[in-house]
């Protein structure tokens, strides 16, 4: 049975998984949950994620939720070599370090950049609050420059070799020029903008430019 | 050399749980002090070994690493093999039951970290700075960590433990910010539902966590 991913085609965290799907050329069904009719509040949803939250997968009948745990499995099953190798002690612990940074130091500010300057704008029609805005910037800088010198070391967040842990940091940091920003880009920060670039650039990632669709074959 | 454990002394924040994973798993370490008050998580010095300026790191004869969650994985990992106590994390070829633990690592730090520190934040961290406590705030970030408790209630009739049916990493993961709320009068972590005060009640009474707040963080040689 194919897998199918419970999600959004524009959602941040059904790109997550749609991305490292497209790396690991796994073939896959969108199912398109309606969120404007409530459908992941109801018990057949909640069954599956008890948040309430999409992205969740179906892989013949084994469920699971939260897009960073989807990608790690998937990795794992298809014993891919965007994880370190299983008997590299020091690799792996560097690999956690980078995940770990991601979801404390990179995606705080970063998401809440992006809800303020794009979502609740294109969701509700408000203006983005450039106060407010200005000062998830200012906490924001000193974790690029961080950044900055991590990958003056090494060529990817985890070390020579791209993992996971670069491709979680999509889809969110595309959307801060998005909201107006440009610290993954600028000058200011030469070694992010590098791996930056790369990253978009990927044959992955610029699969699902407009969305993420079932994809049945590559 | 033996292992060295960089942060705050306290029974509380990170280096709690890196502290409690190296007495789960008997490692012996020595504890340095990182002064926060000085800012001495803040200098270039330190930022060599850490670059974004936080706590804790460890020192492991030259090897460092940071970020407590990752430490933890890392010293699960390293003393996997041996006589050093319980697992903590499922062997990577069960695949399916390592998932569930990942998602349950995912829960912990995407649902629960960021909605337990705020009520921490509200009701301990503006106080320090001088600033009030504002009761209204308050009250909505404990409703709001409430409802993550009640999911965590419905997982927890299911399975024992946040990241599967064994004790692990990712209970731990919890020990951070959780025993703090009690200190602050706010009892949710027992009075959310009765899964949840089975499962934390099993947590905080672990001999590795009842020696940490009755002694902090030392040196184990």
């Amino acid at each position: 049975m194919v897998l199918k991913v419970y999600g959004l085609g524009v959602a941040v965290c059904t790109r997550r998984i749609a991305t490292v799907l497209h790396e690991l050329q796994i073939p896959f069904e969108l199912v398109e949950v309606n969120l404007m009719a409530g459908e992941h509040k109801t018990p057949e949803f909640l069954e599956k994620n008890p948040f309430g939250q999409i992205s969740y997968i179906d892989d013949d009948g084994f469920i699971l939720y939260e897009s960073r745990a989807i990608c790690r499995y998937l990795a794992t099953k298809y014993k891919s070599q965007l994880l370190p190798a299983a008997g590299d002690l020091q690799a792996k612990a560097i690999f956690e370090q980078a995940c770990a940074s991601e979801y404390c130091s990179f995606d705080p500010e970063a998401a809440k950049y992006v809800l303020e300057t794009v979502l609740k704008p294109s969701l509700y029609g408000t203006t983005p609050d450039t106060a407010e805005a200005t000062k998830i910037l200012e906490a924001l800088e000193p974790k690029i420059a961080a950044y900055d010198t991590i990958l003056k070391k090494s060529r990817y967040v985890a070390g020579e070799k791209l993992t996971l842990a670069d491709l979680f940091h999509l889809p969110i940091a595309p959307l801060l020029a998005v909201g107006g920003s440009d610290v993954m880009t600028s000058q200011r920060f030469q070694n992010v903008k590098h791996w930056y670039e790369e990253l978009v650039g990927r044959a992955s990632w610029k699969a699902y430019e407009g969305g993420v669709k079932t994809t049945l074959a590559y | 050399m033996v292992l060295k454990l960089y942060g705050t002394p306290y029974a509380f924040g990170a280096t709690a749980v890196v502290a409690m994973v190296l007495l789960e798993k008997h490692i012996p370490f020595e504890f340095v002090l990182v002064d926060l008050k000085t800012g001495a998580h803040k200098t270039r010095e330190f930022r060599e070994r850490h670059p974004f300026g936080n706590v804790p790191c460890i020192e492991d004869d030259g090897f460092i690493v940071y970020e407590s969650r990752a430490i933890a994985r890392y010293l699960a990992d390293k003393y996997a093999d041996q006589d050093h106590g319980p697992r903590l994390i499922p062997v990577p070829t069960k695949v399916q039951e390592r998932a569930v633990f990942e998602q349950g690592a995912s829960v912990e730090n995407v649902n629960f970290f960021p909605s337990v520190l705020k009520v921490i934040q509200e009701k301990f961290e503006k106080p320090l700075h001088g600033e009030t406590t504002d009761e209204v705030a308050l009250a909505g970030y404990i409703a709001e960590l409430s409802k993550v408790l009640s999911v965590y209630d419905d997982i927890l009739s299911k399975q024992r433990f946040m990241g599967g049916d064994e004790f692990s990493l990712v209970d731990i993961f919890h020990v951070g910010t959780g025993p703090g709320l009690a200190l602050g009068g706010i009892d949710v972590m027992i009075s959310t539902g009765p899964n949840v005060a089975r499962w934390w009640n099993d947590v905080i009474s672990r001999p590795s966590w009842v020696k940490l707040q009755a002694e902090g963080i030392k040196s184990s040689v």
